[in-house]
């Protein structure tokens, strides 16, 4: 899938004023594939999709489309189209002229734009919809005309400002499902942004973590999930405990006193480095089995799991199980070696 | 049983309220159709006020003038009003406020200040004044009424809407007209209203910054005023229908439009776009239709001004009947461009400020001003053949310009009091003006509010004269006049004497004689008096300035007035004395024989022409006139 980029950024920093947003962002977005840019709020996420639409020009860097600098290029003049955070669909029109706009300004026949825009509609759910009005819709639906308003261009990349935003919890998973569906039926490129890690991690090819103007880790869901490179994109992505401890040598790691085995290898010998343990990887084993022992001291029920706090002579551990035990309770904790993430030291 | 008191209360009250808003607009309608010249008494329907109206050029072109003025004054402030709301919404926030503050000075400032300041700057640009600096006045007080009303929509606005609109392909301006135009339709719409009411209302601004002749409804009105007749209710009576008409069209557009909406649905789904896009098109080809044809007619008008000779006339309001100066134009194939002015003093005003006229008609005192400070050129004699035609006492012995050098006599008459026989007894009249005083007429007299005549009757009432710069006798003077204030309780009123007096609302009043005359020819109970103490004997008479280029064609305008028939159309429609022997002598024993107020004596040796006043004296006498009208 992966063969051809058809956006890149080459180092791209934006100020306003004299706050810098961008630092240095270089990144390949490829055809096809649905790319998520994730971070908090703040990060920087939202300028870079603003300045590959074109709304911003980058302070400095450049940005390919299809191998040409398009930094300059005003946004009507880009193949890519943006679906916006509050939808801003035009109050004054009907879903259908709204739909049409864009085919509208391209001086197209009226029964050519008829033909799309019903095309359209019902890719999206919303035929019958034509004559009403877009502020008496629903969130959901303002959400699918937006889309639909954007798709009908047949942009080569579709840009997502945090489009699911503004929905509940239940209309969002349904629509991050019917989004992942619309890209593989129209087969182009989708740039998504969101602050929502389990969104991110849901709907992505790959995603991009971004803080403080800084890509700090792109890669699949699984990579980003399991084996995160910094510290920030384990505490960002998931639940962890990070913990401080030594290298030994290849493959031995050395925290809390305690050598453990891991799969982790080049680093240099006793360096210092960062253990991301997720919560759901500590398995809860008796006292005499463990390297590790302590004691329950509080005990959260979480629906599908407990979450408990696990005081050892070290530090406390965030642990997540699905058995039951009382507060109070003394354990002990093993970790498979694949389940321990060594990150260097950022 | 409480509520329903309450609901009665509320119902009378909006009643009450209604009527306090709509009566005076009806009084108003009701008295368009009056067959007589009355404003109080109704005598019986016509609609001769309507035919009068749509006749009078003067009338027509004031219409027309006020009304391209709004539309083109609408238009051009609406769109640099928009486009600055939404450049403003851009700027940086100290530039926004800083300018957002200057923007609301001119909506503050008082309206004279600001036809002040655009007067003097028109002026200090040699700008010729008239149609252009009137739009341009306009456009620059309508402009800051669109921007208030557009700018916080520009702000409320979804700053993603129009980048939407362009991220879909749409260029900057398509995105201005497709988009953010559509989504400031209110506030636009709004602003326009306002801008365009506020030009169409426009009295102060427009009056300071016209000239040439060019007066929109407004100035016409207020220089009408000086004799009110039903003409102006027939006017005000269509201007109403037509904002009625507006108003309900506005109203029932949405309604209509709802329907049609309904209906277009109902009937399929393809057509109606095509359809909205017809409609659109044909909005914007009969708009640009109005607009072309708008400035045809006003660059015709103007082409038909510059091809003729022009003579430039100023008078007082109502002081000429207007067929005659079309027929002047008739006859020798020139354009009159006819301007009025309401007083001598704001006629000087404006001379000072720059405006250019050929011909004045100004008063005696006012003359003697123009010819010391050399405002006037001295009349070519040799081109006016009828000059024998004046009564020759008005040219010889006159004291503001003897032998008529630089003027040529026009009307003339003196002040005295128009009483009811009924109530007024012989005997009390011999007081003279001190009857002005008798306490037995307490609450039945009319004061004329003029500062030099009221001086005048308690200066000669006292037996001083009433030209005196003695600050004591001015003193005295004044104390007469609070005196009478006090005991007498006086109205102070203007023209509208005449129509109080014809109603016989009071007993007395005191007027110019020419305005007795009409009194006393509409009412039969009145008859007029000049005591034997003396009064102002005046005379208003034309001249030619020094601007003047074409003095045959004024000279030939001012001889025209001397011919017997036309100061006898004249005088017919003015009222007064004229200056003409024939005609003043048909008046006083034909037309309004027997009339008192007709030919007034004029060899009561304690008779004065008022002069020229100094500075300091007029200051004086200005200041006092104020406390007497406070008192």
């Amino acid at each position: 899938m992966k063969n051809k980029p058809i956006i890149e950024l080459r180092d791209i920093s934006k100020n306003f004023g004299d706050q810098q947003v961008l630092r240095g962002i270089n990144l390949d977005i490829y055809e096809n594939e649905f790319l998520t840019l994730l971070g908090p709020s703040g990060c920087g996420k939202t300028t870079i999709l603003r300045i590959i639409a074109g709304f911003e020009e980058p302070s400095n860097g450049q940005v390919l489309f299809n191998g040409e600098n398009i930094a300059k290029l005003p946004p009507y003049k880009r193949e890519v189209n943006t679906v916006f955070q509050k939808y801003a669909l035009f109050p004054f029109l009907n879903v259908r002229d709204n739909v049409a706009f864009g085919l509208k300004l391209k001086g197209l026949d009226d029964d050519i734009i008829s033909q799309r825009v019903d095309k359209m509609l019902s890719m999206v759910g919303l035929k019958g919809y034509e004559k009403r009005d877009v502020t008496r819709l629903s969130g959901g639906q303002q959400q699918r005309v937006a889309i639909a308003r954007a798709l009908i261009n047949e942009p080569k990349v579709l840009l997502l400002d945090e489009p699911l935003g503004a929905l509940d919890a239940k209309l969002r998973k349904g629509m991050q499902i019917e989004l992942k569906k619309i890209q593989k039926e129209v087969g182009i490129t989708f740039v998504f942004v969101t602050h929502d890690q389990e969104e991110a991690l849901s709907m992505s090819d790959t995603i991009v973590v971004i803080n403080d103007g800084i890509i700090q880790q792109v890669g699949s869901p699984m990579d980003i999930y399991n084996e995160p490179e910094k510290r920030f994109v384990a505490e960002f992505i998931g639940e962890s405990n990070i913990i401080e401890g030594n290298m030994i040598r290849d493959c031995l790691v050395k925290f809390d006193d305690i050598e453990w085995e891991c799969v982790d290898k080049g680093f240099k010998p006793n360096e210092e480095i960062e253990v991301v343990l997720r919560p759901e990887d500590m398995d809860v084993v008796d006292v005499d089995q463990a390297k590790l022992t302590g004691t329950i001291v509080s005990k959260v029920f979480m629906g599908v799991h407990y979450e408990y706090f696990v005081e050892t002579s070290y530090r406390k551990y965030k642990v997540h199980t699905t058995e039951s035990y009382e507060v109070g309770k003394e354990i002990g904790l093993t970790i498979d070696p694949y389940d321990i993430q060594v990150m260097h030291i950022s | 049983m409480r509520s329903k008191k309450i609901k009665i209360g509320a119902k009378l009250y909006i009643l009450v309220c209604f009527i306090f808003f709509y009566l005076p607009i009806a009084v108003t309608m009701f008295f368009s159709f009056n067959s007589s010249k009355s404003l109080t008494n109704f005598t019986g329907f016509s609609l001769h006020w309507y035919s009068k109206l749509l006749s009078d050029q003067s009338i027509l072109a004031a219409v027309y003038v006020s009304i391209s003025i709004a539309v083109f004054a609408t238009i051009i402030s609406t769109i640099l009003g928009t486009i600055t709301a939404i450049g403003l919404s851009k700027s940086r926030r100290l530039l926004k406020e800083w300018l957002l503050n200057v923007n609301n000075v001119p909506i503050m400032n008082p309206d004279i200040v600001t036809a002040i300041s655009l007067m003097i700057l028109f002026s200090s640009a040699g700008l010729q004044r008239g149609y252009i600096t009137m739009l341009l006045a306009h456009v620059a007080f309508c402009t800051p009424f669109v921007i208030t009303s557009v700018y916080p929509k520009v702000r409320s606005m979804d700053q993603n809407l129009p980048n939407a609109a362009m991220d879909l392909g749409a260029t900057p301006y398509q995105a201005l007209t497709k988009v953010v135009v559509p989504l400031l339709k209110p506030g636009i719409f709004a602003g326009m209203l306002l801008a365009f009411t506020m030009s169409l209302d426009d009295f102060i601004v427009s009056y300071f910054v016209t000239g040439n002749g060019v007066s929109n409804i407004s100035i016409l009105v207020y220089n009408m005023t000086k004799r009110i007749n039903p003409t102006i209710n027939a006017l005000s009576t269509l201007l109403i229908l037509a904002v009625a008409i507006v108003l309900i069209g506005m109203n029932i557009w949405p309604v209509i439009k709802e329907k049609r909406k309904n209906k277009l649905t109902a009937s399929g789904n393809a057509k109606p776009r095509r359809n909205s896009r017809k409609r659109e098109k044909v909005t914007f080809w009969s708009v640009t239709a109005i607009i072309t044809l708008v400035a045809v007619v006003c660059a015709a008008q103007f082409s038909t001004i510059a091809n003729k000779q022009t003579l430039r006339v100023f008078n007082s309001g109502e002081y000429v009947d207007m067929s005659l100066i079309s027929d002047f134009e008739k006859e020798n194939n020139c354009k009159v461009v006819y301007e009025t002015y309401d007083s001598n003093e704001s006629m000087y005003t404006k001379l000072q400020s720059g405006s250019t006229y050929d011909i004045l008609v100004p008063s005696d005192y006012m003359i003697e001003r123009l010819i010391k400070e050399k405002y006037l050129k001295p009349v070519d004699w040799s081109l006016i053949t009828r000059k024998d035609a004046i009564i020759s006492d008005l040219v010889s012995s006159n004291e503001y310009d003897p032998g008529c050098k630089y003027s040529v006599p026009y009307y003339w008459g003196n002040v005295g009091i128009v009483y009811n026989k009924n109530i007024v007894s012989r005997e009390d009249l011999e007081e003279g003006w001190e009857i002005l005083k008798n306490t037995k007429y307490k609450g039945q007299i009319y004061m004329y509010d003029s500062e030099r005549d009221s001086f005048m009757i308690a200066l000669k009432s006292l037996g001083y004269s009433m030209n005196t710069t003695s600050k004591a006798e001015i003193r005295e003077a004044y104390n007469w006049l609070i005196e009478q204030s006090e005991t007498m309780d006086p109205v102070y009123v203007g023209d509208d004497v005449m129509d109080n007096m014809i109603s016989g609302n009071k007993a007395m009043a005191v007027v110019y004689s020419g305005d007795a005359a009409y009194i006393i020819d509409e009412n039969d109970d009145m008859e007029y008096f000049v005591p034997d103490e003396g009064t102002n004997e005046w005379c208003d008479a034309m001249v030619v300035t020094k601007y003047c280029k074409n003095m045959e064609l004024a000279c030939k305008f001012m001889d025209y007035f001397l011919d017997d028939e036309v100061s006898k159309v004249n005088t017919e429609y003015i009222g007064y004395d004229s200056a003409v022997k024939s005609t003043f002598e048909y008046f006083r024993d034909v037309a309004y024989a027997g009339n008192s107020g007709c030919a007034p004596d004029q060899t009561n040796p304690r008779n004065e022409v008022f002069h020229n006043q100094s500075q300091k004296t007029k200051e004086y006498m200005s200041n006092l006139w104020t406390k007497v009208k406070s008192n």
